[in-house]
């Protein structure tokens, strides 16, 4: 052989920890830059990054690479979706029930308002009916971090991470339903159409469960030590992802379940309250930067009018159903209008869930991808700017420390 | 030609009425919050007992009772504001706590609530602004006329080491324990204008001292005075101000009774004369109160003895017994001897859930489960 052979051979083979850490400080750099030059939050600085290195722009972040990233993906949605379940108080609901009329009637209406504007456009009424589950979700992501990027504290603050939580499960909830739907369209048997759904559900929740009961007895043995707590939470996140995705489950669903039952199992107040969110904030980045990286942008040039309609209807749907019963929960007047720009993002979590219920089927996610991606293109963009303004409006965000 | 903001508006029977200030807490980490506008906006939707005022930081509230002759009229309002201020704090998911200090709140994270008058403070003392994010009880005396209310706070001056350790319970402050059973004080002496009403016995002396103080440009009402003891002509009484917030109403009510009791003592036995010693010896005495609580030890000016001040508070309910029985604090008064012959006082209380728990944060969220009592155990 040559003398050079301890040379590496060129082109280089994938490296995903190289990978990493190419995404994480390109991200991050255009974070950076949007945010002081524009004053627009760090999150669409990484979203334009992906898109620029995406399959929209030069390409460098392809299929392949977006695949193997998937792994940071999940891990940070895993982590989001931890710390949002943590938030959901079912005590707040019992207390406040016309806050959970909100939160019921906002993603309900907001459904049919989405497939009635879709079915009005002349939409297949299961594409219609698919696509305004994925768009009942407000994204988490975007939501929790404009929020911890402004150290936001607030009424909108809380009732906006309350409400994501539970139209998130509405969501999921209703995406896996329709599942069997989608499986008698395609013909499969009773036994799977029947089967599917419950596993996804049932199993998810199960491993949310467990984890939860694992991690509050872990906690009792380690006793208050921030420090301690924090290292075996993110243990237990990363290994309930991967049991998820190990055993074909949603990973989403199985986070957000083990955030609500430790927060609402735990009572002895075993679990700290410890901030996993900064370090999360690594995964985070990537988490974007592929979210825009997957995103393509003739999706929208194809599907933009459509997508319009959904936005719209979405929108709609969603001020109505908060709006309406603003003045009967406890908040100051003009919240509620902050409480509906705050539900507006879409992001990575209605990506994964348009993978989730169309990767058996991948004709019908060819249909589908115009509408639920180009809206997500759209409010992934406007979204952040969307949540920043109403948080700052609402006079919850803290002084910027120089 | 006097002030009518001076004027002295006599008031009858020893009447009191209590100011509490208050934690607003949020219902994750039990840090303190920022939502003292929506629970303001909320409480002022429907009628409510009392009132209720925005504090110099959106993390605190104040609550007022009217004015009330009898311990158990005081504590029926108490508890009857607190059910409306827990309940509506239930609705926005915060919780409401007493205790004079937050355990673990950083105090560069505190915000001004913003009024002109809050504004104006955060402008001319800068960063202690932010730090009097501190939360005390302030018990107002009625008093006839304003020489009485002189003589009454030059008199209560020697108690007042009593009225700390019997309310300390700010034992902990920015995560740490500060060694203190009451390190509120330590916050409020920072400031300028804090300190003891000036050494006058006769209302037109005060209005003097006023005026002159007024004439420098240093105040511009009786509410830029952060006194220890400060009489309030326009409501007529005299007003306590060392106490920290006790962890439950039930506490506050039965303080306000050994306050009013004893004030009913001094007033109408008139057992000592104004002695220029107590405030000599003031700071020493309620540094001991601060430090040690009723293990402290304070010099009696009038007996030039060190005395203990369990022993001392203890003596005190005795000799004002009779007083204690005609304004109907007996059974009051009998509690609190209960409380401080068993040791139980708010401070020992803190500290104890520290130690079985382990974390600020549980004694803050066990701090606002006392106060808020059934509140929020769902209906």
């Amino acid at each position: 052989m040559s003398a050079f052979n301890f040379l590496p051979s060129f082109p280089l083979p994938p490296n995903l920890v190289l990978l990493f850490g190419l995404l994480l400080l390109a991200g991050f750099a255009g974070g950076e830059l949007v945010q002081r030059m524009l004053r627009l939050p760090r999150i669409t600085g990484y979203v334009l990054v992906g898109l620029v290195l995406g399959a929209s722009g030069f390409g460098v972040i392809d299929k392949r690479l977006a695949g193997e990233a998937q792994m940071f993906v999940n891990i940070g949605l895993g982590i989001i979706l931890f710390e949002l379940g943590r938030r959901l108080d079912f005590g707040w609901l019992r207390r406040d029930r016309w806050f959970a009329a909100t939160a019921l009637a906002e993603s309900a209406l907001s459904f049919f308002c989405m497939y009635g504007a879709l079915a009005y456009f002349g939409i297949h009424p299961l594409h219609a009916t698919v696509a305004a589950a994925i768009g009942v979700a407000t994204s988490p992501a975007v939501v929790m971090l404009v929020a911890q990027e402004l150290r936001a504290e607030g009424q909108v603050t809380e009732r906006a991470l309350n409400l994501v939580a539970i139209n998130s499960v509405a969501a999921f909830v209703l995406a896996t339903t329709l599942l069997s739907w989608l499986h008698h369209e395609y013909r499969a048997s009773w036994i799977t159409m029947v089967s599917h759904p419950v596993y996804l559900l049932g199993g998810s929740l199960l491993i949310g469960y467990l984890a939860s009961g694992a991690a509050i007895l872990l906690a009792r043995w380690i006793g208050k030590r921030e420090e301690l707590q924090l290292v075996m939470l993110l243990g237990m996140i990363v290994l309930a992802v991967g049991c998820a995705d190990a055993l074909n489950l949603s990973v989403m669903l199985s986070l957000l379940a083990f955030g609500v039952a430790s927060r609402n199992l735990d009572r002895n107040h075993d679990l700290m309250q410890v901030n996993i969110g900064h370090i999360g904030q690594i995964f985070f980045v990537v988490l974007f930067v592929v979210t825009g990286a997957i995103l393509n942008v003739n999706d929208f040039i194809t599907g933009g009018a459509i997508a319009m309609v959904y936005i719209l209807a979405r929108f709609v749907g969603k001020a109505i159903g908060v709006l309406s019963l603003a003045h009967f929960s406890g908040i100051r007047p003009g919240s509620g209008g902050l409480l509906c720009l705050a539900l507006t993002p879409m992001s990575g979590l209605a990506i994964e869930m348009m993978h989730g219920t169309t990767s058996l089927y991948p004709e019908f996610g060819a249909k589908l991808a115009p509408i639920v991606l180009s809206a997500v293109l759209l409010l992934e963009l406007i979204g952040p700017v969307a949540v920043q303004f109403a948080l700052r409006t609402a006079g919850e965000a803290q002084e910027e420390s120089k | 030609m006097t002030d009518p903001m001076l004027e002295f508006t006599p008031s009858r029977g020893f009447s009191m009425g209590v100011e509490l200030e208050l934690q607003i807490l949020n219902s994750r980490d039990y840090n303190l919050a920022r939502d003292a506008a929506d629970l303001l906006g909320l409480l002022e939707k429907n009628p409510h007992p009392g009132a209720v005022k925005p504090e110099i930081t959106e993390s605190m509230i104040e609550v007022n009772t009217s004015i009330h002759h009898r311990h158990e009229t005081l504590v029926a309002e108490l508890m009857r504001i607190r059910d409306t201020v827990a309940e509506a704090a239930g609705r926005l998911n915060l919780r409401i706590a007493g205790g004079g200090s937050h355990p673990f709140h950083t105090w560069t994270d505190r915000r001004i609530y913003p009024t002109d008058r809050f504004k104006h403070i955060l402008e001319v003392y800068g960063y202690l602004a932010k730090q009097f994010t501190i939360f005390g009880q302030h018990v107002h005396i009625g008093c006839p006329d304003g020489d009485a209310a002189l003589y009454l706070i030059h008199a209560l001056s020697r108690y007042v080491p009593h009225f700390i350790a019997l309310s300390a319970s700010s034992p902990f402050q920015q995560g740490e324990d500060t060694s203190y059973h009451s390190s509120r004080l330590n916050t409020v002496s920072a400031f300028p204008l804090s300190g003891q009403t000036p050494f006058v016995h006769a209302w037109g002396e005060f209005i003097n001292y006023f005026n002159k103080m007024r004439g420098f440009g240093i105040v511009e009402s009786m509410k830029d005075f952060y006194w220890d003891i400060r009489p309030k002509p326009e409501y007529g009484t005299v007003e306590i101000r060392v106490f920290d917030t006790p962890l439950t109403v039930e506490r506050a009510a039965v303080l306000a009774a050994y306050a009013q009791s004893l004030a009913r003592y001094l007033l109408l036995e008139r057992p000592l004369t104004p002695l220029r010693d107590v405030y000599l010896l003031y700071s020493h005495n309620r540094f001991q109160a601060c430090r040690y609580g009723l293990d402290g030890t304070l010099v009696d000016a009038y007996s030039q003895r060190h005395v203990g001040i369990r022993g001392d508070v203890l003596d005190m309910l005795k000799v004002i017994a009779p007083h204690a029985a005609e304004l109907g604090a007996t059974a009051a008064l009998g509690q609190l001897a209960d409380d401080i012959a068993a040791g139980r006082d708010d401070a020992a209380w803190l500290r104890e859930q520290y130690k079985s728990r382990g974390s600020l944060n549980d004694v803050a969220r066990m701090q606002s489960e006392l106060w808020m009592g059934n509140a929020l155990t769902p209906a």
